[in-house]
Parts: structure tokens; sequence; C-alpha cells
């Protein structure tokens, strides 16, 4: 079992401290009644050494009596018995010690008689010590118990994220997978340069994304080859239906983003955009530098006929979550029907990897 | 005689793939190929086909809505890239389907169950289920009528109400009549059940065309419409309707 207060320096020296002041106060009231500064503190100092074990006791009882789920009355007896018993204890030792060890020294002769007129006073001293050693242990165990769940939550936060970057990673939709792989099987009996060619293509695609889903942040370059990899696979598939207007700031290319947070961007710009219509249409992507801000731009034609979106689809919120989670309110994410066309905005602070 | 067949996909890489594996069947005639939804109800109410090779995601109209609108009874083998999850409904009803990628065994095991099946399976009134079972319960949001040599598609908001007649539904939406081939209770069960209430026998009410109720009769009630149509109401229909409509 752990001592709160043993176990951390943090609590220990304070805790030594605060009997420091203790010994002060036993003997402040000895010296004044004519006391010398020897006799003092052959009083003080064993009964503040004596306290500070015995202070350490009360927490084994906090421990197995909750404040919050044991009854009152159970409660206060238990502690006024225990203070009462304790602190009769912590006197007696006390007048042990200075009866038989101390009074043998020259000049605490007069000890045991001294010990014996403050016995009153000292028992009384002592078990309001032992209950306010009670309350403060309370008080340390409601402490850990919320720094417990503190840290409960941060571990569950974590696992949240872990499995929000698994989910998009099993969002890498099979069905993507699977249209990619009858790609290649056409090809291999039509061009088999270009089969094995998209075989290397969606090699480096997966690759890449289980990749950068292993890290918490990424330059915006590296989520860019990962979009790149997507597009040029899907370029096989829909050939002169896909479009591509890309227009990205070199220096923009430093900044830092979430993994994964625009391939799901750009996914959803070809099933949404280009996937349903016949002739297809241009994909127009923008990232650029604005002042200490980076502006991304997502643009993808509509289908007139498919039904307008109630809000934001399932991964337009992840993104924006994501977004959001990452850069707090600096952050702004807005997604929307725009001239006819989807347009999906991202501003978030430039931050770059320290050279 | 040969087998008359029709490849609709809209990639052209995975149409060649049909196209190169019907090539080694002697008895099968490739009469055309189609690159999406329209293209493919256009072709099939032209050229008759035996079999078509059915794509299920496709532009305009997909490929649930390409079977629902078929004339005639070609057999269906549907080609997909659909995980085999969403597909279990399609074991149900004996439709035959290939997942993308496919080997020639597969294809050439599919293509003899569709020999056998041909002319023998009334493919369009699967649809439905079929169209159902692959959107895992979520409700329809629009209908695909084909209306002559034309194919319309009505988005279920601007349906005003549905009434039966005999084997057909007669769709009113936004002043348009239109007749589609499809039982009242088969549209019913694909319609969400909170917008779209079944208020009597031979009708289908867009809740959100109701302006008021007015009570006929005991046991008879009168919806009366946004633009002034009155339908009857049967008591069942008003036992569905009123806490839909208090709530609104």
């Amino acid at each position: 079992m752990n001592h709160p207060v043993l176990a951390r320096r943090g609590r220990l020296i304070p805790y030594l401290l605060l009997w420091v002041l203790m010994a002060g106060l036993i003997a402040a009231p000895t010296r004044m009644q004519g006391c010398t500064w020897l006799e003092s503190l052959g009083l003080a100092l064993p009964m503040a050494l004596l306290g500070a074990g015995i202070g350490l006791m009360p927490y084994y009882i906090a421990r197995f009596m909750p404040a919050g789920r044991t009854p009152m009355a159970r409660l206060s007896t238990v502690w006024c018995i225990a203070a009462i018993v304790d602190g009769a204890f912590w006197v007696a030792a006390g007048s042990w010690i200075s009866a038989r060890l101390l009074s043998q020294l020259p000049g605490l002769s007069r000890l045991p008689h001294i010990t014996a007129q403050a016995l009153p006073f000292l028992w009384a001293f002592g078990v309001l010590l032992y209950l306010a050693c009670a309350a403060f242990y309370y008080l340390l165990l409601a402490q850990d118990q919320a720094e417990e769940a503190e840290q409960a939550r941060l571990r569950l936060q974590m696992l949240a994220q872990d499995a929000e970057l698994k989910a998009l990673r099993a969002q890498l939709n099979p069905h993507f997978l699977f249209n990619a792989l009858n790609t290649i099987s056409a090809l291999t009996s039509v061009d088999a340069l270009r089969a094995r060619d998209m075989c290397v293509k969606l090699s480096d695609f997966l690759r890449r994304s289980l990749g950068l889903g292993e890290r918490a942040a990424v330059a915006l370059s590296e989520e860019l080859e990962l979009c790149r990899g997507y597009l040029a696979i899907e370029q096989v598939r829909f050939g002169q239906r896909l479009r591509l207007d890309w227009q990205v700031e070199p220096e923009a290319e430093r900044a830092l983003l979430p993994p994964l947070l625009l391939q799901p961007l750009v996914e959803n710009a070809i099933k949404h955009g280009i996937s349903p219509l016949p002739e297809g249409g241009e994909v127009r992507f923008e990232a650029k530098l604005d002042g200490a801000w980076v502006r991304i731009l997502l643009e993808n034609p509509v289908d007139s006929d498919a039904p307008r979106p109630q809000g934001l689809g399932l991964g337009l919120r992840q993104v924006r979550q994501r977004l959001l989670g990452r850069f707090g309110e600096q952050a702004a994410f807005e997604a929307g029907i725009e001239e006819g066309r989807h347009a999906v905005r991202l501003r978030f602070p430039f931050q770059t990897e320290q050279p | 005689m040969k087998t008359r067949a029709l490849i609709v996909d809209d990639e052209e890489l995975a149409r060649a793939v049909v196209r190169e594996h019907l090539a080694a069947h002697a008895d099968i005639e490739i009469l055309g190929e189609a690159a999406n939804g329209f293209e493919a109800v256009k072709m099939a109410s032209e050229l008759k086909p035996d079999l078509v090779l059915l794509d299920v995601q496709m532009p305009k109209l997909d490929g649930f809505e390409v079977l629902a609108l078929l004339e005639g009874e070609p057999a269906v083998i549907f080609v997909t890239a659909f995980d085999q999850h969403a597909l279990r409904a399609f074991d149900a009803h004996a439709v035959d389907y290939l997942l993308k990628p496919f080997s020639k065994e597969r294809f050439d095991a599919a293509l003899d169950k569709a020999r056998r099946a041909a002319g023998t399976k009334p493919a369009a009134d699967l649809a439905p289920n079929l169209q159902t079972a692959a959107r895992e319960g979520k409700p329809l949001d629009r209908i695909v009528v084909k209306d002559g040599p034309k194919v319309s598609i009505v988005p279920l908001d601007k349906l005003d109400f549905v009434q039966a007649q005999d084997d057909y539904v007669l769709l009113k939406t936004e002043g348009r009549e239109l007749l589609k081939q499809q039982t009242l209770s088969s549209l019913e069960s694909q319609l969400n059940p909170d917008r779209f209430i079944r208020i009597h026998r031979s009708y289908i009410l867009n809740l959100e065309r109701l302006v008021r109720l007015e009570q006929d009769s005991k046991e008879h009630w009168e919806a009366v419409l946004r633009d002034g149509a009155r339908l009857p109401v049967s008591k069942t229909g008003y036992q569905r309707l009123k806490p839909l409509w208090d709530k609104a």
C-alpha cells in the first residue's frame, strides 16, 4: 500500500515542515512559562517526531472508510475513538521518552515534571492534530481520485483517437480497393505494363496511408503525396472523366496537419463529384499561405439530380472534428454548394516542424 | 440461337474485362455497352437483350434502378465491388452476382446460371427488395420511373402522394402524374414511414403536403393537401397519421 505522503517528495517535505512548525507550537508555551530553550526543545522535538510518525496512520483508516460512502455516525465514532486513543498513545510515548531517556541528560532533569504538567494540553492538542490529519488525508484521497479520473479520461481520449484513426484507415474503403484491383485485372490482358504500374501505384498508396496514420502530425507535402497517389489510381479507373486542377504553393507544403485529413476529402470529391457524373468533371485543389494561415480549397462538381445533402456527411464531420481537435478555435472549416459546385474550405495556423 | 448480352458499367476498363470473358463463349453475342444507367435502360428497351451484366454503382441510375426499369425478362448478373456483406440479400433472391475482381471460372459459372435462368426469372420484381437490402435499411431518397422512352427521376421531396392502380402506382408530383409498375405495399416498405404515410388502402401521403384533416363521418376523414386536393383517410390511416400530424 503506497502512502500518499511517503510516496511523493512533493508532499513529504511540506508534511515534515508542518511538524517543525508543530514543534514550535509545543515549545513556545513552555518557554513562556519559564523553561529553558533546552527544556522546551527537549519536550517539543521528540513529540513532533513521534507525531510525524503517528500522523501517517489516519490515512489507512481514511482509505477504508471513504467519506462519501460511510454513515456519518460511524465515521464520527471511529474518528473520535481513534483520535483519543492515538492522542493518549502519543502523550504516553512522549512522557516515557522524556522520563526514561532524556532526563538522564545534563540540563534536562526537570523534563519529566514539565511533561507531566503539559500532559492535558498535549493530549488535547494531539486529538486535534489527529483529526486534522484525517481531514488532510480525505483531501489527498479526493485529489488522487480526481487525478486518476483525469488520467483515465486522457487514456480514453487516446484510445478514441486511436480508434478514430483505425476507422479512418478502414475508410480507405474496400470498394475503392476492389475497384482498383478490378482495373488491374482488366489491364493485365490489354496492357501488362500499365497493369504493373497500377500495382505499384496501389502498393505505394497503401504503404503511405498505413505509415501516415501512425503519426500525430504530418507535413502537408506528405499528405498531398498520399492524395496524389490516390488520385493516380482513380485516374486510371475514370480516365478522361477525372480532370484535375492542382495548385499548391511550395511554401505551404511545410505546414503541419493531422494525418489523413485531406485524403478523405479527395475521396469524397471523387465519390460525389466524379463517379455520379457520366461526363465526369474537374476537381480543383488549392493550398496556399495567407499570412500566418494555411488555406485549403477543394472543389468538385455535383450531380444536379442527386438529393442535396442534409448537413455534413460522416466523412466531412470527422475531418472537421479532427481539424478543430488539433487547432481548436484557430481553425475554420466550411463546406457547401457554391455556384453549383461543392466546395470545402479549411483554414488553420501555419506551423512547421522545428528544423 | 445466340444469347444476346448487354454490358453495363461506367468504367471502360471494367467493361473490357467483361467483354474479354464473354468473348470466350461462342454462344454469346455482345449487343452493346452502356456507360450509365440512362443509356442502359434506353439500350435495353431498344435491343431487348437476353442477358444484362449490370454494374451496381453508376452515374444517373444505379444498378437496382436499372433493374427495376428493364423491360422483358432478361437474365441479370450484377457485377459489383460491393463487399460480400452487402450482398447477402442477393443470395436470398438467387440473383447471381460477380464480385470485382472475379476469376474466369466464377464468371463462367455465373454465365451458366444465367443461361439456365434466361426468360424464366421475373427480375424486375426483385429490384425493390435488392435495393432496400443494399441500402442497408436506409429509406429511399428518389423514385425512378420509365415514362415512354424517357426515364424520370422523382426526388421524394417533390412527391405529393401515391395512388394505387392495380399493379401500378400513380405518383403525383408537382402537377405531374407518373405511372410506375410496382405495388403500393412494396413502395410503402421502401419509404420512410415518418414522412410518407399509408393513409388508405390506396393512398400514401407525403406528410409535408398536408394542410388539414376534416372528419366526414364517424370513421371517415379527408386529408386536404396544399394544392387543394382531397384524399380519403381510413380509420387505420387516421390512427397512423394523427400522432405524426400532431407532432408536425
